[in-house]
């Protein structure tokens, strides 16, 4: 094309560690497309249950809730580590990013672990009935991703720690932690739904 | 930043500088360094091959089902062949072929017309493509292995549960869709922040081309509509291989549950594959009447407007299964209501068209082929959209023959438009005009006699699926009468391949702009190099190449020794920061294999799920091994 005008963007910088960066959207679209999964699953989880006249099925004895509750405590406190790390990765501070990376993989492991304590205390599994079809879908792609994100962070902490990162892997940091909250706060809405729904809609027996 | 007047620097450095380009983007060397390749139009062309061979794939099976039903009383198939056959067409035509070729076309075409050098996600691009390779070889693998899928394309249960479809058939539909989904999804994601973060300078949401709305506007579909797809084919298969209860009545699973969750997909899916087809048929119409489409703001709008609707509109293929009336009522409401978004863009068409100074090229052809074709299967479809009607002839050839006119008359034929549009820009060739409308009007012809007779076999009450059928129900005339149209598609097919390949080589020279076009795509050397664009360009305007030269621009000061892309803010597109791009890396290939060790495996034992997550971590950690240098020259 010949052009008249030139338009200089040497000064620029070469990288952003922002959420000016496209692959800050790439992240953005995974969680919307891991939400859809979740809302669909949501939905179906409130049709077979409208279908039913007893809930829980005949058999399954509610989900505990003292657990899953407590968990909720770690897990909520992962997510101000994810944004300090997030923070200090966009001002290249490593101790910074050390440190939050850490609590924020800390609290996620303490949680990962009543998720599993308190998976195993079910009384159902995913051949029992549709219920526990369903609860083992949520309970097992949410930690499917949950696992996934967690391996992640571990990763990018591995980086930092040994020093082999720059913008790329601090941009990484950044991103993470849009799927970290995402994690997070998709959880709340199934929590409700698996450990309350059977008690808040129970039907006589 | 600084805007400057003066032109371009002094010859002498700007060859030095076109070298250090060039080397940058050189594709490696080798079959190793082949499969390495991340540059977009690489990707997109591979799409499009393989995608072209699965059309060809389908459109055999087509003719293999026609041959059978051409005359009453055929043996030329067994019944349960014919299940699989009809099956393995809708499925490799759906999802082999047509999300594909549109995804192969948007990969291609959408950078060029942003005026940047590659897309956002150059690595994750090769990923998706070796994902939808992986997903043809394993569907196919089934179907060599007598273990193709039997049950439609939709695979409802019971029909596709384990009571009823014991063995491997479904299994293999069933995971080839979490393939080819993954696929559409990297492609969906990539292309959004392609739209929204890379487009040239000065290119503000309303200069944006049409196409790329168009693609915005899939991309979105796809990352809403996909998931519901895969937890669909998931239930199934999880409902036959692990025993859960999803569709299993006995246990509180529900058989419409299946069907609601598909279609949730399966309606967006439709129009996942046409709106590209209207971005296509916009570009054409723009640059074979010479001038600009006419009502910008109402064609962006019905785009987005599509999108939306495209969502209402499921429960229309459920018209038959009891749901309560008014359900139905409000989906036949919303199914009547996309057409005033589909008839305004008609409407801006013809607009265009009639105040536009005509070139009758063979890619106008198919764009009028289209506009014929599709209004009629609009009108068909206005039938099955309204209740009563839809009961009549639900399952019965007319639908089958409803959604061939709006598919291949709003998808294919805008398809071969727009390859005849775009083949110069590929190949640097063009494809001979003479030809080019031999082909049109063979296809057209073709397509009509093959499809106009199946509404009436419709409504004379030829169910769909059936193998063969008696000389007693007075079908025999209008089905040989399609299987003759099926054979003048299928010469129709041969010309096309056979202009493809006498053009390639001996085709005239197209220059960077044979068709005096608007857009920026017409701006790069055809065909175009790995880099696009020597300097990106700036979008002066909606049509910045018919600006006067005075008023064009270009962007200096990116580093030409590594692959540097400017990054460029959401709404008005002003430059914010330059990004480097990754070069060719083996990992996406390598990644891909391991999911897929996963995802075939897990057919038939649960345990390779984990063995492939494994596998695929490792990949990953590959693919995000930090290279040097760490910290990015300025």
């Amino acid at each position: 094309m010949t052009a008249a005008k030139t338009l200089d963007v040497a000064q620029l910088p070469p990288y952003d560690v922002s959420s000016q960066s496209p692959l800050w959207w790439g992240q953005v679209c995974l969680a919307i497309i891991e939400g859809t999964m979740f809302s669909i699953l949501l939905a179906c989880y409130f049709y077979v249950r409208l279908r039913m006249d007893v809930w829980p099925p005949p058999g399954d004895q509610f989900p505990h809730l003292l657990i899953p509750t407590l968990g909720l405590i770690p897990l909520l406190l992962s997510v101000p580590p994810a944004y300090y790390a997030s923070q200090a990765a966009k001002k290249n501070d490593r101790g910074g990013m050390i440190r939050n990376l850490a609590l924020n993989l800390l609290f996620g492991l303490i949680y990962f672990v009543l998720r599993v304590v308190e998976w195993h205390s079910l009384n159902f599994n995913w051949k029992a009935d549709i219920q526990g079809s369903l609860v083992w879908a949520f309970l097992g792609l949410h930690t499917f991703d949950y696992v996934g994100d967690l391996g992640f962070t571990l990763v990018l902490l591995v980086l930092v720690l040994t020093g082999r990162y720059g913008e790329k892997q601090r941009l990484g940091v950044h991103v993470d932690t849009v799927v970290w909250y995402f994690l997070v706060a998709v959880w709340i809405p199934i929590y409700i739904v698996i450990y309350w729904g059977p008690r808040l809609v129970e039907t006589p027996r | 930043m600084n805007r400057s007047d003066h032109v371009t620097p002094t010859t002498g450095g700007e060859a030095r500088e076109l070298r250090l380009l060039e080397q940058a983007w050189r594709h490696p060397r080798g079959i190793f360094g082949w499969l390495s390749y991340t540059t977009h139009q690489a990707i997109g062309l591979r799409y499009i091959v393989t995608a072209f061979i699965f059309l060809l794939v389908g459109g055999i099976e087509a003719l293999l089902m026609r041959i059978q039903l051409a005359v009453p009383n055929n043996t030329f198939l067994s019944p349960d062949r014919y299940n699989e056959i009809f099956t393995t067409h809708g499925t490799t035509m759906m999802f082999l072929f047509a999300v594909p070729v549109m995804e192969g076309m948007g990969i291609y075409l959408v950078p060029l017309m942003l005026g940047t050098r590659n897309v956002a996600f150059p690595r994750l691009n090769a990923f998706g493509y070796w994902m939808y390779l992986c997903g043809c070889i394993f569907l196919y693998w089934g179907v060599f292995t007598n273990a193709a899928p039997d049950a439609g394309w939709f695979a409802y249960p019971p029909l596709a549960g384990p009571q009823f479809d014991p063995g491997k058939r479904v299994d293999f539909w069933a995971q080839m869709i979490t393939f080819t989904e993954v696929s559409a999804m990297c492609v969906a994601a990539e292309l959004i922040a392609t739209i929204f973060k890379m487009r040239a300078p000065g290119m503000t949401l309303n200069r944006i081309p049409l196409f790329c709305w168009s693609m915005l506007v899939q991309s979105f579909m796809v990352i809403f509509a996909m998931p519901s797809i895969m937890i669909a084919s998931s239930f199934l298969l999880s409902d036959r291989t692990l025993g859960t209860h999803y569709v299993n009545p006995a246990e509180g699973g529900d058989p419409l549950l299946y069907q609601h969750v598909f279609w949730f997909f399966g309606h967006p899916e439709v129009y996942i594959i046409f709106i590209p087809a209207l971005g296509f048929v916009s570009h054409i119409i723009s640059a074979h009447s010479r001038r600009a489409v006419f009502g910008y703001p109402a064609m962006v709008l019905s785009v987005v407007a599509t999108g939306f609707i495209g969502f209402g509109l499921w429960v229309h293929h459920m018209f038959a299964t009891g749901l309560p009336q008014i359900g139905e009522a409000y989906f036949t409401a919303s199914s009547m209501m996309i057409a005033i978004a589909s008839g305004a863009q008609i409407f801006c068409w013809i607009a265009t068209l009639w105040t536009g100074r005509l070139r009758m090229t063979t890619a106008l052809h198919f764009v009028f082929g289209f506009i014929a074709i599709f209004v009629f299967g609009g009108l068909s479809g206005l039938v099955l959209a309204s209740v009563p009607l839809d009961l009549q002839v639900h399952d019965t050839y007319f639908v089958v023959a409803h959604f061939h006119y709006v598919l291949i008359g709003g998808a294919l034929f805008p398809l071969f438009g727009a390859f005849y549009h775009w083949f110069p820009k590929m190949t640097g060739r063009l494809l001979n005009e003479a030809l080019g409308k031999l082909n049109f009007w063979v296809l057209f012809i073709g397509f009509n006699l093959t499809f106009f007779p199946m509404h009436i076999l419709g409504l004379k009450g030829m169910t769909r699926r059936i193998y063969t059928y008696p000389p007693e129900m007075g079908w025999g005339a209008a089905n040989h009468l399609a299987t003759i149209g099926a054979a003048i598609i299928a010469l129709g097919g041969l010309l096309f391949i056979a202009n493809v390949l006498l053009s390639r080589r001996r085709g005239q020279i197209a220059g960077d702009d044979p068709w005096d076009a608007d857009t920026l795509e017409w701006a790069a050397s055809s065909p175009p190099a790995n880099y696009n664009f020597e300097y990106l360009p700036v979008a002066s305007s909606r049509s910045p190449l018919w600006d006067p030269p005075e008023e064009r621009a270009i962007v200096t000061g990116l580093r030409n020794d590594r692959r540097e892309a400017l990054v460029t803010t959401l709404m008005d597109a002003e430059p914010h920061h330059r990004y480097v791009l990754p070069g060719p890396t083996i990992w996406p290939l390598i990644t891909a294999i391991a999911v897929t060790v996963g995802f075939a495996g897990s057919v038939f034992n649960g345990w390779y799920i984990f063995w492939g997550a494994g596998l695929t971590g490792i990949g990953l950690i590959g693919w995000f091994w930090p290279r040097r240098p760490l910290e990015l020259k300025p």
